[in-house]
């Protein structure tokens, strides 16, 4: 298992390069800008004239509080980096196994000593631990620099709302596992998973301004996104239920991929998994 | 299952869907010998083999690699073997060895270096390329080293000189019959019929996912249809040997010789020559290629 985990670090090393510097120049230019917006003449005025709808969109965020240290940080930077980095998470977890599988690469790998669930495993902690890498600069890019600002937040504030986002990115990422083991390609297990991440934001907005979308969004996962409120004070309870959640959905994708067929180009159909009625409607014909 | 046998199946059957890829593939491969497995695309060869290692688990039939069940431990029968994909994919952005060194590290690092830069070098490998620089046959050698480096107890090989040059060929097969010389089984799939009738010891045709004839290469070549050509010492008229069980007359050059087909064995023939006045008597043995051909011509007629 560690052989592949070692393995998926190296291959992700691209990305992590890549989200790594452009979550650095956003951290170090957004730490930058903060005194300069807080101690921009009329700021305040400027807010306060957008329309009410779009400040409700936002979740009933108190757009005056952007001068806040804590208000500044939650609506420029985790109010929407569920979706940012959640294209990373889709985008990793419905290739890593499936993207090998569609390439051919997967049937040498697995025919070597290692079993369906060290492999599976391997990849899938080398996917978490990329994220905590990615993560951890994003972190570090706003703490460091933070220091020579009037952005004014210890190290465990900002640590705080970083831990929701990487449960949601958990979540997303297993989730767009489970579709890749069960759905006809790796591709359209990314598209649909990132499809439900940006539905589920905009649903969650939309719902700030119709009651009635109130109670739907109760089911979806971004509703137990803190964001940026977790400075203050992180809900264990939400926290813990976004990573039980990752975990069965990584329990149901390692089930099924113990039972599958590791499939190669041009051996048999990309389709759903089988039906009893498939089955019997295909007896009897041959190659 | 004795210590003798290798490899054996028993009724494998497979399907994708509605295709049925193995309608009970019966094999039994002895440890130490070289075995092939012949086939056109699309017969089961790669089906077979991949049912052998569990990366596709059959419908049905029993399966035993080295006296082991693939489908209840895979990592041991994964570990006694070396494999070479039919279509070998590699990651394009490794280099030859960083992508070797991965493979090593997936077998525990219990691998010989030295052996490695040995068959590297007898396959003119260079370590330090890209494997998206390489052509096919190059990343061909990278399959053979890693299926080979091991020193696996069996070698199941999905048409392991496809892409390479001639004297590549050859650089492999030596490397095969090496490796069976140190006690590895090798089982390998081909429709090349000039490399399984170079290299292997026994053969078995697979035709729409069942054997159909397993044999050594010799023996197959014996029994399979003759062509003979017959000159008289005068002119005679050889159509009474058309009468003869096995018999075919192919065509007479005014009377002074005989184009025949002979099926099974040549004694009814040889006797029947004994009333005519023969000056010459030449034999066409076969090329494996055409008995394999023969074997799916009548299949065909008989789907047909």
């Amino acid at each position: 298992m560690f052989a592949e985990f070692k393995h998926t670090l190296r291959r992700m090393r691209g990305q992590m390069i890549g989200w790594g510097i452009g979550l650095t120049l956003y951290g170090l230019l957004m730490v930058s800008l903060y005194d300069s917006i807080v101690g921009i003449e009329g700021f305040q005025e400027l807010i306060a004239s957008y329309p009410p709808e779009l400040m409700a969109f936002f979740g009933d965020a108190d757009f005056m509080a952007i001068t806040t240290p804590k208000g500044y940080v939650g609506l420029y930077y985790f109010e929407y980096m569920t979706i940012i980095i959640g294209i990373f998470a889709v985008a990793a977890c419905a290739s890593l196994l499936v993207g090998h599988e569609e390439k051919g690469i997967l049937d040498l790998v697995m025919a070597h000593p290692i079993s369906r669930t060290a492999l599976f495993w391997g990849r899938l902690l080398g996917y978490v631990a990329a994220t905590a890498v990615i993560l951890l600069v994003g972190y570090l890019s706003w703490y460091i620099p933070s220091g020579s600002s009037g952005l004014d937040l210890s190290w465990i504030e900002l640590l705080r709302p970083f831990l929701p986002l990487f449960a949601q990115l958990l979540l997303f990422g297993t989730l767009a596992l489970l579709f890749s083991m069960v759905l006809p390609s790796g591709r359209i297990a990314g598209m649909i998973t990132g499809g439900l991440l940006v539905a589920n934001y905009l649903l969650l907005g939309l719902s700030n301004l119709n009651e009635s979308l109130k109670s739907f969004v109760e089911f979806t996962p971004l509703y137990y996104y803190q964001g940026g409120d977790a400075i203050v004070e992180l809900n264990w309870g939400w926290l813990a239920g976004l990573l039980a959640v990752s975990a069965i959905f990584a329990l149901l994708a390692w089930w099924r991929f113990q039972r599958r067929d590791i499939r190669v180009g041009g051996e048999g159909g990309w389709r759903l998994p089988s039906l009893p009625f498939h089955r019997r409607a295909g007896a009897g014909r041959e190659a | 299952m004795s210590e003798q046998i290798a490899l054996m199946t028993q009724g494998l059957t497979k399907s994708y869907g509605r295709v049925r890829a193995l309608r009970g593939v019966d094999l039994e491969v002895r440890r130490g010998e070289i075995f092939g497995f012949l086939g056109p695309n699309g017969a089961g060869k790669t089906t077979t083999i991949r049912c052998l290692l569990d990366l596709i688990r059959p419908d049905g039939g029993t399966v035993r690699v080295l006296g082991v069940n693939p489908q209840s431990d895979p990592v041991t029968v994964r570990a006694r073997t070396g494999y070479l994909p039919g279509e070998l994919q590699l990651e394009p952005n490794m280099t030859v060895e960083s992508a070797l060194r991965y493979f090593i590290d997936l077998r525990g690092n219990k691998v010989d270096w030295g052996f490695v830069r040995q068959l590297v070098q007898r396959l003119d490998l260079d370590f330090t390329r890209p494997i998206k620089n390489l052509s096919h046959g190059n990343k061909q050698k990278i399959g053979i080293v890693q299926a080979l480096m091991h020193h696996p107890e069996l070698l199941l090989l999905d048409e392991p000189t496809l892409g390479l040059d001639p004297l590549m060929q050859q650089e492999v097969y030596r490397l095969l019959r090496e490796a069976q010389a140190d006690g590895a089984t090798v089982f390998f799939s081909s429709h090349i019929i000039g490399e399984v009738e170079t290299l292997a010891e026994r053969v078995a045709i697979l035709r729409r996912g069942v054997i159909v004839q397993e044999a050594e290469p010799s023996q197959l070549t014996s029994m399979a249809i003759r062509r003979v050509w017959v000159r008289f010492k005068e002119v005679v008229d050889p159509t009474p040997l058309d009468r003869v069980e096995g018999i075919t007359l192919l065509s007479k050059s005014n009377g002074i010789s005989a184009h025949l087909q002979v099926e099974g064995e040549m004694d009814g023939l040889i006797k029947a020559l004994a009333a005519f006045p023969v000056s010459d008597f030449e034999i066409e043995r076969p090329s494996l290629e055409e008995i394999f051909l023969a074997y799916y011509e009548a299949g065909d007629k008989e789907a047909g």
